[in-house]
């Protein structure tokens, strides 16, 4: 079975066969501008456009257009002479007969558009286009779907019909507030005719508070939250603030070059808020190495070049990262550049050399070593505080000169009398909320290029910029945070608003319409559907970067309502559904396949934001910590919220987040993985926090007439009512389980817990619980 | 995420791809749709499915037996009369120009520290090993010692992270998971990458040592922790007997089946399969850690005890792992910082640890699985020909420019010494090996080409050699 091949019309109405920007330029950037390229320019040749290859090099032209016989580039890749390249190997056939129909149609540069020294799509702003003409104009609800409609009228192939009303709400619901819809919720909807019912659903969606929770979340992905450290010791930290401001920041609907300039740079805005320093915490989520003779200076780089990296993936779709070590070897990102970058970052205020090294001791200083906070306590409470803790350090120094002297036994009253003392004081220090944040040095630091990526080995002085492949610079005479940040959000930037709302559509369907969300560059792959993208762009850009805008075209569109079930006519033509003639069922993250659990079961305590708590994990969760760590399981409200507020420790993370690719915050994380193992069958089957969901389940359903149960146990779990096999299936769990457990009635004890009037009953209820919140469809968004 | 790594979700889950044969770094997309059938396979429902190597491969599985917290190759193997004899002399200033250390304040004014415990000659090689080890040299002749590893990082937490994940920043994927990445497992009711620990605490950042990185989850390391379940959620609840659990597996499948046949989405076959196999883990698990079925002479030669968390029963629990077809045992075995009371601590920690490696070396090849099996031994880095501390208290400091590790089994030409450090130990004079190069012949040996093993991210091909590493010619049979 050969792939068929998909025809593309180019701009002048002409059909290729080839599509230069995904399949030529990658092939040309890879194989041949490592040496031919502007700057090398081996034996004369550039290849880096149409131009240069017209030109040729010492030998003559490299193309003839049209005659692939008479090029020289392609008998050279055919190692037909004595000129034999690339020199390390022959192409694959594939590839040598891509160059040869490339030539043939014509060697069109950007699909015919003129694209002068081969410009990468991404690098030219996004200008708004014209909707195209579609077959059928009545399916298209928003104009999103004319672009997705006109790309299928070319395959000829139809969109699918809607998805149940009951599958329509539970999908709206999870992917927007990351919560099913109540069973009361889905009927309201159900029975409403109205034309406007789903917008009023969309509308209700987006105004919800949960929205910030859902949607912040994955934004806290890259900007790779936690709680603690990360290093050896793992220490924790106090950031939650930020997470709570991500969330805040979302459902007030923040335009989103606000949202960017406030975490790069809330500090260095005139006046800030505490909220706009809060913000700034983004950048303070990076990992700390205190390890005792650790080189801080070493760590304190590394930190800055994880700013860079994480500002070019985030913002820019760009692997910037590469740089570090040398020229980027395909973009046009040069090493100094990248450190023009890094040199915006490197007058941070961080635990560096200059700065106490870290103590353990009855009070540790780690409040030295996170500095810059923001502490949230009356001058007198901070002012109380301190003078406590210096208190403590003066005493801890004289106890530790005394042991040293005198070599006192355990029980010297001097020694047990001053260690009373610092218990007590210990006990009395006010303890006061902070988070951690950003503030630029008073003295910059001077930046060096770092010869091969080592700090260790300067180059070049460079002064902070941008990237000239980009539109212009237009900071001050003396550029610093801010400037940078509204460079990233400035109108004329061509990559800020693209990868941000390819990154909100990838959520909605699976995959973005670049699918490599983290690489706009010319070895990403290009857009599937390019003027989707910009109209997208944009309009974003004109709505005032206006994320619920966004969110608000895909979800009352049409491609967003269709069925996600496979359609076999168009499996093998489309098997990734790139030009989504359907939806995707995607397993929901983490975090939701407990919040789902918490809703069916009643146990959900919605609250929004504040520290982090501990649901139950497994006991020996923690064994893996080098420092002895406890996890006390929360009790009451902590016990029952949602998963995103689960205090998460980098080194020993919560093991049912982790099982269902929960990413573990070292790096800057653009997109999810969707894993499918035993251990979550595991998870889902034995942990002690979802037996809990499955018995108070049980006594939901308990609380209904019985001949209700089973219907109203799918509606909880699935939002839909059972056919009659389904039903079928339970009724026969439920008669065997009523059946076992009479004859041994000690199991229903331990099954559906202590205390409970009629356990046979409950414990019968626990199974079908169990089974249906262990179904695919349970975790899944269909 | 980019293309490759979707080109691996998707073989991970709706498969049609047969063959991987090709290459997994190398995948493209379009020749392997052109190559497939629509025929489900093991692929389709096990992402763990085995996967061809890029070439013949010596060895099937690796047991590393990591020792954290860097033994001292002066002490162990690499014998250093001249330092003996110039024992407590100061440290000549030539060797501590332009170094940088732990504790650098520390190690101005260090004394020369020559090795307390005496060496002999073992075996047909004659290869000299301490007083510390004798059991692992009573195997030697299976052994190649390489004397000349030298790492990149001189403090534990990120030299660990360098020797698992070739970076010494987190978040790279380390060897196991590049391994199961690149190989699958032949593992049926087990994971195929497992973490055994023991010792007084676990290694210093963990799971960031044996994690995925940006390679999906599925190729992480699972812990087995010691005792009945050595798993997660491994054991059914209290009150969930297993008739109760196979019949609400049962109503699972048909419930699962239903939504397949109403969807199409073959995701749900994986689902369907994923459960199967977690119930066969919940037997085959159990099964694993019972090690009621050895002979005594097996326990006694390893010198594990039932129901112990001991570096002995992680040795003898390794060997069963790779009978069962598990690609990678990671051993951890903690603790061997020993800046001060050197002498106690390696006494202890050595006499925990060469037995039961003995035993293994021994029991594999009896077995005949030493052929196929790998056993590497190493820690993080080594440690200096000078003193720290007193007299009374002495020990060693951190060392990465020239420390000692083996390797057996698995393709390696045993009974052999690579590499050789000047007469002080401080430097490598020979054949050095990095850690670059240590991953490269892992590699190598399991069949992988370690240039051809990689992974798109961000933009870039990663591999576990970042942009080094080569085969160590010589340590190979």
């Amino acid at each position: 079975m050969k792939p068929l091949p998909i025809l593309l019309l180019g701009w002048a109405g002409v059909l290729y066969a080839v599509d230069f920007d995904r399949d030529v330029l990658p092939l040309l950037a890879a194989e041949c501008l490592g040496c031919h390229n502007e700057e090398l320019q081996t034996a004369g040749l550039v290849l880096d456009s149409r131009e240069t290859m017209l030109k040729g090099g010492g030998r003559g032209a490299a193309i003839v257009p049209g005659e692939p016989g008479a090029s020289l580039l392609l008998r050279a890749v055919r190692h037909d002479g004595e000129l034999k390249m690339p020199p390390d190997g022959r192409l694959a056939e594939a590839k040598i007969q891509l160059l040869s129909d490339w030539i043939r149609e014509g060697a069109l540069w950007g699909s015919g558009k003129a694209q002068p020294r081969g410009r990468h799509w991404s690098f030219a702003p996004p200008e708004r286009p014209e909707g195209p003409i579609v077959s059928d104009p009545g399916w298209v609800r928003t104009p999103v779907d004319e672009f997705i409609l006109a790309r299928l009228d070319r395959e000829g192939i139809q969109p699918s019909p809607d998805a149940a009303k009951r599958t329509l709400i539970r999908r709206a619901y999870l992917d927007v507030i990351g919560l099913p819809p109540t069973p009361e919720q889905v009927e309201a909807f159900v029975n409403d005719d109205r034309p406007e019912a789903w917008s009023e659903v969309v509308e209700r969606l987006l105004a919800s508070r949960h929205f910030g929770e859902r949607w912040g979340r994955r934004w806290l992905d890259q900007a790779r939250y936690a709680d603690s450290d990360g290093g050896s010791r793992d220490e924790p930290r106090h950031i939650w603030r930020y997470r709570d401001w991500v969330i805040d920041s979302l459902n007030r609907d923040q335009p989103f070059d606000q949202f960017v300039v406030e975490q790069l740079a809330g500090d260095l805005l005139e006046k800030p808020r505490t909220d706009q320093i809060i913000a700034t915490g983004f950048n303070r989520n990076t990992l700390l190495q205190i390890e005792a003779g650790t080189d801080r200076e070493q760590y304190r780089v590394e930190i800055v070049y994880d700013r860079v990296d994480t500002m070019g993936t985030v913002f820019l779709g760009l692997s910037v990262g590469c740089a570090r070590c040398h020229d980027h070897k395909f973009d046009p990102i040069s090493q100094e550049e990248h450190f023009r970058l890094f040199a915006f970052f490197n007058s941070t205020d961080d635990w560096d050399d200059s700065r106490p090294r870290f103590r353990r001791r009855s009070i540790n200083n780690l409040h030295a070593v996170h500095a810059p906070l923001l502490e949230f306590g009356s001058p007198d409470e901070i002012g109380r505080r301190d003078a406590i803790r210096a208190q403590i350090e003066a005493l801890e120094d004289e106890l530790a000169a005394y042991r040293k002297s005198a070599k006192p036994a355990t029980d010297d009253p001097g020694l047990v009398e001053r260690q009373h003392l610092i218990d007590r004081l210990v006990r009395a220090m006010p303890r006061i909320d902070s988070t951690m944040v950003m503030r630029q040095l008073e003295e910059p630091r001077e930046t060096f290029v770092h010869l091969n990526g080592n700090f260790l080995n300067p180059g070049e002085r460079v002064e902070p910029g941008v990237l000239a492949a980009l539109h212009p610079f237009e900071g001050r005479e003396d550029p610093n945070r801010l400037d940078l940040a509204h460079w990233l959000v400035d109108r004329e930037n061509p990559l800020t608003a693209r990868v941000a709302v390819n990154r909100i559509w990838q959520e909605y369907f699976g995959l973005g319409i670049v699918e490599t969300e983290n690489d706009f560059g010319t070895q990403g792959s290009p857009p599937t559907h390019p003027e989707l993208l910009d109209w997208l762009a944009v309009e974003f850009m004109e709505r005032g970067w206006s994320r619920k805008a966004i969110h608000r075209l895909i979800l009352n569109s049409a491609v967003y309502r269709q069925s996600s079930h496979m359609r076999n006519e168009i499996e093998e033509r489309d098997p990734r559904n790139r030009l989504l003639a359907r939806q995707n069922r995607l397993r929901l993250d983490a975090e939701i396949v407990r919040d789902v659990g918490l809703s069916a079961s009643g146990l959900l305590i919605p609250t929004i934001g504040g520290p982090g708590v501990y649901p139950p994990q497994p006991e020996k969760a923690m064994l893996a910590s080098q420092l002895k760590k406890t996890w006390e399981p929360s009790e009451g409200e902590g016990r029952y919220r949602r998963g995103m507020y689960t205090f998460f420790w980098r080194v020993t993370p919560h093991p049912a987040l982790m099982v269902f690719d929960r990413p573990d915050s070292n790096m800057a994380c653009t997109r999810r993985t969707r894993s499918n193992t035993p251990l979550q069958a595991l998870t889902l089957l034995n942990d002690t926090a979802f037996h809990e969901f499955y018995q108070a389940f049980a006594r939901r359903l308990l609380e209904v007439p019985e001949d209700d149960r089973v219907e109203r146990a799918f509606e909880l779990a699935v939002s839909r009512r059972p056919d009659a096999r389904e039903s079928a299936v339970i009724e026969r769990l439920l008669a065997n389980e009523r059946d076992a457990l009479h004859t041994d009635p000690a199991e229903a004890k331990l099954l559906a817990g202590d205390g409970v009037k009629d356990p046979i009953e409950l414990a019968a209820w626990t199974s079908v619980a169990r089974a249906l919140m262990n179904t695919d469809e349970f975790i899944t968004r269909e | 995420m980019s293309l490759h790594s979707q080109t691996l979700l998707d073989r991970t889950r709706r498969h049609f791809f047969r063959d991987c044969g090709v290459g997994v770094g190398r995948i493209a997309l379009a020749s392997l749709l052109a190559d497939s059938l629509p025929t489900p396979s093991r692929a389709e429902v096990n992402p763990l499915a085995p996967v061809k190597p890029h070439f013949e491969a010596k060895a099937k599985s690796v047991i590393y037996l990591f020792m954290a917290g860097a033994p001292s190759q002066l002490d162990l193997f690499d014998e250093k009369p001249k330092l003996t004899e110039l024992d407590g002399q100061p440290t000549p200033p030539s060797l501590m120009e332009g170094k940088r250390f732990a504790f650098m304040e520390r190690m101005s004014a260090a004394k020369l520290f020559g090795s307390p415990w005496a060496f002999r000659s073992y075996g047909h090689s004659g290869t000299r090993v301490s007083d510390l080890l004798p059991q692992i040299a009573s195997v030697i002749d299976e052994i190649a010692v390489i004397k000349s590893l030298r790492t990149e990082n001189f403090n534990h937490a990120p030299a660990k992270i360098f020797a698992h994940t070739g970076s010494v920043i987190a978040g790279r994927p380390s060897l196991g998971a590049w391994l199961t990445y690149g190989l699958g497992s032949e593992a049926n009711d087990l994971p195929g990458f497992v973490v055994l620990q023991s010792g007084p605490r676990g290694p210093r950042n963990g799971p960031v040592i044996w994690g995925s990185g940006f390679l999906p989850s599925t190729y992480q390391a699972t812990p087995f922790m010691p005792g009945p379940e050595p798993i997660f959620n491994l054991a059914s609840r209290p009150g969930v007997t297993h008739e109760r659990q196979g019949r609400t597996l049962r109503a699972i499948r048909e419930l699962n089946e239903m939504r397949l046949d109403m969807t199409g989405d073959r995701e749900i076959a994986t689902r369907i399969a994923s459960y199967e196999m977690a119930y066969r883990m919940q037997t085959g698990g159990a099964e694993l850690m019972d090690l009621a079925d050895e002979s005594d002479g097996t326990l006694e030669m390893y010198g594990a005890k039932l129901g112990e968390a001991s570096f002995a029963n992680n040795c003898l629990l390794a060997r069963r792992l790779v009978e069962r077809g598990v690609r990678c045992v990671q051993l951890y075995h903690t603790e061997w910082d020993h800046h001060q009371n050197l002498v106690k601590g390696h006494e202890k920690s050595a006499g925990e640890i060469d037995r039961p490696a003995a035993a293994l070396i021994r029991d594999l090849k009896q077995r005949g699985l030493l052929d196929q099996t790998l056993v590497v031994w190493s820690g993080e880095f080594g440690r200096t020909p000078m003193a720290e501390g007193g007299l009374a208290t002495i020990g060693r400091n951190h060392h990465i420019d020239a420390y000692t590790g083996w390797m057996a089994g698995g393709g390696v030409k045993g009974g052999q010494t690579i590499g050789a450090t000047d007469e002080l130990g401080f430097h490598i004079v020979e054949d050095e090996v990095h850690v670059h190069d240590l991953h490269a012949t892992i590699l190598h040996l399991m069949g992988l080409d370690h240039k051809k093993l990689t992974f798109r991210f961000q933009g870039r091909e990663f591999r576990l050699t970042d942009v080094a590493g080569r085969v160590v010619e010589k340590a190979v049979g």
